[in-house]
């Protein structure tokens, strides 16, 4: 019996780069396929042909045996492939109901109205047969992630789809979310269909796939069978070469209180409070980590402490002076450096050179710019040097960021930021995109930093990083810090539940799963007093 | 309706309650004003009250009202979709001229009307083809619109009538309910214009096509998430094309009801359309992309200007040319008070296909 | 290799180059601009009535206006006939130079603005109020200075009058955008109608000149003016006023390119995020940037009054908004502002020559200032025309053929 999937000899090349050559796939009806890499490795390119947003250059898609040729995405929903991807296709302000329709409208009075009440009582049929758990009325700015996840899923389940494409499903979620996901998607393999998803995380693979083919740099470097391989296999096979996942870390040796923050509250612009009464130290020569999923308040803490954002409540000191309300200038001159999570938005201006933007943060400085005259050469033997430093390829100071890879971006970015002498620097995922060569790198540079004193606050998504290089720990919920624990002295699935805002001593929480986390109000007081106990 | 005017994020509420506030300070005001001039109808207060509720001022308002509520509709269709159309001063102009052009050449007023209609919906094509097949950068694109026409106008009228002000025509005339023209106040909406019943039949289309229509939807989605849309297997650029068409039809409604209500087109300086392009979009703004929101704050701007020209006609002190640019002073004002207008997620942004 | 295989890859390869690319799509978008006014002309030609001897002939067929002429006049009219013989740089040139000079300080204000990421539309306000001011400022100052010394006093006097209530007129928009978030396209536009209106008011009451019919302040005396050296006292044009406008291109460029604030505005202007990231306050370099805006186009207004009216007058022709097409033409870049300022300068100068050699209309000048702005907004257009020259080159071909077949009537111009 033919595959329900299979992609033959897929090349798919865009000017200047072969995202996909040659690549093989074949998913099995009734089956969840796991379809991994690092990023970059053209997962997502080879999805997109097989969901018709991109022309495959040579190779053939073929359904169940059937040859086809997608033209575009809707050719695809027709043959009965949904996709959902890593950014939700929603439409923020419409409802759950108007996004799973959209499209394909129910009509009524000869297709002159949408038919509103057919549209609902569709999409709760449809909820109800999987055993999904959505409010058809609410908009979708209103609903969590994981909630929003499961309208994608049922949105293609409306426009009939046999094939689901996940890609990356569980970057956004918590780990209580991923195992409901893994339940959904159970379900829905039970009920026949057929299930391709694109990870980079190797266990989620192994638990969630019954088969698994690796990507690395557009080719197909291997299919197993998830039930007989190994972790250490498959990263073998990711990365094509043995991965040090240890960091070598010396003992903290923490000095004086270089930043405190104390009771910050921060509110993002729809008023809510992103960061809720905050409190923690960071001294000379410790790594302090912040674990949590994406999006609990991390960024707005970060940009708070590094003057980017304003503070509603609460006091930040850095090296025993109030800055809460300097400016961003102000705490750049006095020694605070920042590793932005976001390179290209932030951290680099993308159509300007490496010399500009190794000026950038000190352009109003003496050392560069005396009498607000720049010297531009200065600027460019300091650009230099970062590249000659910090291993920047191509070492080439003329040569525009946009035109740098993700690694080289973040090396000059950390480089510019190491070279200012700080005395604090924040970095926030600062390996987030960037190539295992680079990620090694950007590591020992933060150690290095940490043995010469500087306080270093860490904040990263990725645990076994903020395990490995912090001294101590702190795992944010909806903009609380739920616990700041001693990372070697805590396992990787207590980790998890303090992320799910499962807070010490709440018990097991049973079978909570996000609903019951994402209700469970806690006592404002809960917070003071976990951040009393890590201040005592 | 009243849902529609929360399409905006969270904070949308503080946006809300200063344009609430705005709203009632002008009804706080026009109220004070009102029982003021009821206790003292000989002082300025009594003036102005007998101005705001005379019959003539409520018909001026509507008449001014015509080409900016048109324009601010066809504005909210293209906006809406995620294309700025800031052109729509030089729709207004192009279909001025083009309606009385045509109907001194035919003697048919309607059919003036209709080319009109065309011209706008032309030139609105031409802009549509520039921004989304090529991808023009659409605030300088619209400013093109509008330089285009603001020459091409004038340029017209002189090569034909040897004059950037044309010769009169007839106009449009005007429609009587009977019966109901006889109501004191409100009988100014009975016996008016056919383009006035004919924008408030345009006012409800609207409506009815964003809140009861797949293809409303599908315009909102274009303009807030245009992915998703396309991911949905609509095409964005056919809902883009099609929506800032829409623009064009509908200021060139408003452009013609301009110039064949008077009779003339005069292409002078500004032109007769005089920033009514760009007030509309003000308009649409403050009406939060929503028609009938949009209608309403149109005839706030129409009012203003309406109790103006009755003001000149009295003579009452204040100078005319500073007279003049209160509507504008007004738009300044409300934009700094109502402050960040939130526009559709992806306005202004190109989308491709990735093919 | 087929010449039109090298042709495409020439102009792929050239349209791929960006430094290049800027200065090949704006020449395109000029060209192309003429070509359409060129039919626009030919059009409009057919809709007026002329005489049968005043009418040529193309394609067989009439024409009251010949584009020939008209863009004949328009660019050589406007050099002051160069291949003529008997050139003199007092004619003509000197109003084009007049023109240039004030456009370069228009164009150079919306390219400030530009670089800021701020659409400055009301450069036309801004250079209203500062001619205003200037007007009255000199005015006033005059009766204490006179002769040499008043020149000397009073030509940068005026000059720091018109930039500094420009500059205001401009911090407007820009505290509403810094402070109140109000969107700057629609304030300035708003803007340029008050300044219209409030001048109106002022210049037909309070500051009227009672001795003209016209809406104008008392006129300055002759000290108060910019000297003509070397150039007829007619043409209303001081090599002076362009020496200015010479140096503000390279202070402009100066500030761009090698000071902090130059930095944060260009950073602004391009990554608004980064810049904050970078430790700029944007809000002030909002405010900064759209004061010095309107500090140039004040600057263009004092010119306005002290070089050509010698007073202020309504209706100040618009210079603002073909500064913002100088500055688009330019790539926002003060160098390239040079030169769009000339070909402006050309184009506003050569309309006059057009107006007296032909019957067409004027505004003919305003329509290609808006399809030059529209050919320059659409870079892809030139990319795509590039990409798809085979195809294209056959249609280029059949236009060919009705070259040839044009080249046979026009046997019968000659009748």
């Amino acid at each position: 019996m033919a595959s329900a999937v299979h992609l033959d000899g897929i090349t798919k090349r865009f000017p200047g780069v072969v995202a996909n050559d040659d690549v093989d796939l074949e998913v099995e009806r009734g089956t969840v396929h796991a379809l991994l890499g690092e990023n970059g490795a053209g997962k997502t390119t080879l999805m997109n042909v097989l969901y018709g947003l991109y022309e495959p250059t040579s190779g053939e898609v073929r359904l169940d045996g059937e040859p086809q040729a997608f033209r575009s995405p809707r050719d695809a929903i027709d043959a009965g492939i949904g996709m959902i991807h890593q950014h939700f296709m929603l439409v923020d302000p419409m409802t759950v109901t108007e996004n799973i329709t959209l499209g394909n409208e129910p009509r009524k009075w000869g297709g002159l109205a949408v038919d509103r009440a057919g549209a609902r009582e569709a999409v709760v049929e449809l909820a109800d047969r999987y055993g999904f758990d959505v409010d058809p009325d609410a908009r979708i700015e209103d609903v969590s992630v994981g909630e929003q996840q499961r309208v994608e899923i049922l949105k293609a389940l409306y426009r009939g789809a046999d094939v689901l494409i996940l890609d990356e499903p569980t970057a956004v979620l918590t780990p209580q979310e991923v195992d409901e996901l893994f339940d959904v998607l159970d379900e829905l393999t039970a009920q026949g269909k057929t299930i391709i998803f694109i990870t980079h995380k190797l266990g989620e693979a192994m638990r969630a796939a019954d088969d698994i083919t690796v990507l690395r740099d557009g080719e197909k470097v291997g299919a197993v069978d998830a039930n007989a391989t190994s972790q250490e296999e498959l990263a073998e096979l990711m990365v094509g070469r043995e991965v040090l996942l240890d960091v070598d870390h010396g003992a903290a040796d923490a000095g004086d209180v270089v930043a405190a923050v104390s009771d910050v509250v921060v509110e993002d612009d729809r008023d809510v409070r992103a960061v809720d009464g905050v409190s923690f130290e960071v001294r000379a020569g410790e790594v302090f980590g912040i674990a949590g999923v994406d999006g609990n308040g991390q960024s707005e803490l970060v940009e708070a402490v590094t003057g980017l954002q304003e503070v509603d409540a609460g006091e930040i000191r850095f090296r025993g002076e109030d800055v809460t309300s300097t400016s961003r200038r102000e705490r750049i001159d006095s020694g605070m450096a920042y590793i932005p999570e976001d390179r290209q938005e932030r951290g680099l201006v993308m159509e300007f050179d490496l010399v500009e933007n190794g000026l950038l943060g000190s352009q109003h400085g003496r050392e560069f710019a005396p009498n607000g005259r720049i010297d531009w050469g200065d600027t460019r033997a300091h650009a230099d040097a970062i590249i000659d430093e910090y291993d920047v390829r191509p070492p080439n100071a003329d040569a525009e960021a946009h035109s740098l890879s993700g690694g080289n971006q973040q090396k000059f970015i950390v480089g510019r930021e190491f070279e200012r002498d700080p005395e604090l620097v924040v970095a926030s995922h600062p390996t987030r995109g960037v190539d295992v060569g680079s990620i090694e790198f950007i590591h020992e540079r933060l150690l290095e930093l940490r043995q010469q004193g500087v306080a270093i606050l860490l904040v990263s998504s990725k645990l076994e990083e903020v395990q490995g290089l912090s001294d101590r720990l702190a795992v944010v919920y909806e903009g609380e810090f739920i616990d700041v624990v001693d990372p070697d002295e805590t396992t990787e699935e207590e980790l998890g539940l303090l992320m799910a805002g499962e807070r010490p001593g709440d018990g097991d929480g049973g079978g909570g799963g996000f609903e019951t986390a994402s209700e469970a109000e806690p006592a404002p007081s809960t917070n003071a007093d976990a951040a009393d106990g890590e201040e005592a | 309706m009243s849902d529609a005017a929360g399409d905006g994020e969270g904070g949308f509420v503080e946006r809300y309650s200063t344009r609430a506030l705005f709203a009632g300070t002008t009804v706080a005001a026009v109220v004070a004003l009102l029982v003021a001039g009821l206790l003292f109808p000989d002082s300025l207060a009594g003036t102005l009250a007998a101005v705001l509720t005379s019959e003539n001022t409520l018909a001026a308002a509507l008449r001014l009202s015509v080409p900016i509520a048109f324009a601010a509709l066809g504005g909210i269709f293209a906006e809406k979709s995620g294309v700025i159309n800031i052109g729509l001063e030089g729709l207004l102009i192009i279909s001025a001229f083009g309606a009385v052009y045509v109907t001194e050449v035919t003697g048919g007023v309607w059919v003036g009307f209709v080319a009109g209609v065309v011209a706008s919906t032309l030139l609105a094509a031409l802009f549509a083809v520039v921004t989304i097949k090529f991808r023009a950068d659409q605030i300088i694109a619209g400013l093109a619109v509008w330089l285009i026409a603001l020459g091409l106008a004038p340029f017209a009228s002189q090569v034909i009538y040897n004059s950037p002000n044309t010769p009169t025509v007839q106009t449009m005339g005007s429609i009587a309910v009977p019966v109901l023209e006889d109501l004191p106040f409100f009988g100014a909406l009975f016996s008016a214009s056919p383009t006035v019943y004919l924008l408030f039949l345009a006012v409800f289309c609207s409506w009815y096509v964003f809140e009861r229509t797949a293809f409303g939807r599908w315009i909102r989605a274009s303009g807030e998430n245009p992915k998703a849309l396309d991911t949905a297997g609509v095409s964005v650029t056919h809902v883009r094309y099609a929506a800032v068409i829409i623009s064009g039809v509908l200021a060139g409604m408003g452009g013609a009801a301009l110039s064949l209500d008077l009779g003339q087109f005069t292409g002078n300086g500004p032109t007769m359309v005089n920033g009514k392009g760009f007030i509309a979009i003000v308009a649409y703004l403050f009406g939060n992309y929503n028609p009938v929101g949009a209608f309403l704050s149109t005839m706030l701007f129409a009012g203003l200007d309406a109790v103006q020209t009755v003001l000149q006609l009295q003579g009452i002190g204040v100078p005319r040319q500073l007279i003049r640019i209160t509507p504008f002073v007004v738009v300044i004002i409300v934009l700094a008070l109502v402050g960040r207008t939130q526009l559709p997620e992806a306005a202004g942004d190109h989308y491709e296909t990735e093919e | 290799m087929s010449p039109a295989d090298r042709a495409r890859k020439a102009l792929s390869r050239l349209v791929e180059a960006s430094a290049t690319e800027r200065i090949l799509i704006s020449s395109a978008a000029l060209v192309l601009s003429v070509l359409i006014g060129a039919v626009l002309v030919l059009v409009a030609g057919r809709m007026t009535s002329c005489t049968a001897g005043e009418a040529v002939y193309y394609f067989g067929t009439g024409f009251c206006y010949d584009p020939v002429v008209v863009f004949d006049r328009l660019f050589l009219g406007a050099l002051g006939d160069p291949l003529s013989g008997g050139w003199s740089p007092n004619g003509q040139f000197a109003i084009t130079l007049r023109e240039t000079t004030l456009l370069l300080f228009t164009g150079l204000s919306v390219a400030l603005a530009f670089r800021a990421g701020i659409f400055n539309i009301g450069t036309q306000g801004q250079m209203v109020v500062g001619a205003l001011a200037t007007a009255l400022g000199v005015l006033w100052a005059s009766a204490f200075v006179s002769g040499l010394v008043g020149t000397v006093v009073l030509i940068p006097f005026g000059l720091l009058v018109g930039s500094v209530f420009g500059g205001l007129y401009g911090a407007i928009p820009g505290v509403l955008k810094a402070y109140a978030d109000a969107n700057e396209v629609i304030t300035t536009i708003m803007l340029n109608f008050v300044a219209t209106g409030v001048a109106l008011y002022l210049v037909s009451g309070v500051f009227k000149d009672p001795n003209s019919a016209a809406n104008q302040t008392v006129p300055l005396p002759e000290f108060a003016q910019f000297p003509s050296l070397f150039f007829g006292a007619r043409q209303d044009f001081s090599i002076v006023a362009l020496g200015f406008g010479l140096v503000a291109i390279a202070a402009l460029y100066y500030v761009l390119e090698h000071t902090a604030f130059g930095y944060d505005v260009r950073t602004s202007g391009v990554q608004p995020e980064a810049a904050e990231y970078g430790g700029v306050d944007s809000k002030r370099t909002i405010v900064a940037s759209l004061a010095l805006s309107g500090a140039l186009a004040g600057i263009a207004g004092a010119m306005y009054v002290m070089m050509i009216l010698g007073t202020f007058q309504t209706g100040i022709p618009d210079y603002g908004f073909d500064g913002i097409t100088v500055s688009i033409l330019a790539g926002n870049n003060p160098l390239g502002v040079g030169v769009a300022a000339l070909l402006f300068g050309v184009l506003k100068s050569g309309t006059t020559v057009v107006q007296f050699a032909t019957d067409v209309p004027p505004q003919l000048v305003g329509v290609l200032r808006g399809l030059i702005i529209l050919f320059v907004a659409m870079p892809e257009f030139f990319r795509l025309l590039a990409k798809g020259l085979p195809g294209q080159w056959s249609e280029s071909e059949a236009v060919a053929t009705d070259g040839g077949v044009a080249v046979d009537q026009g046997g019968e111009t000659d009748e």
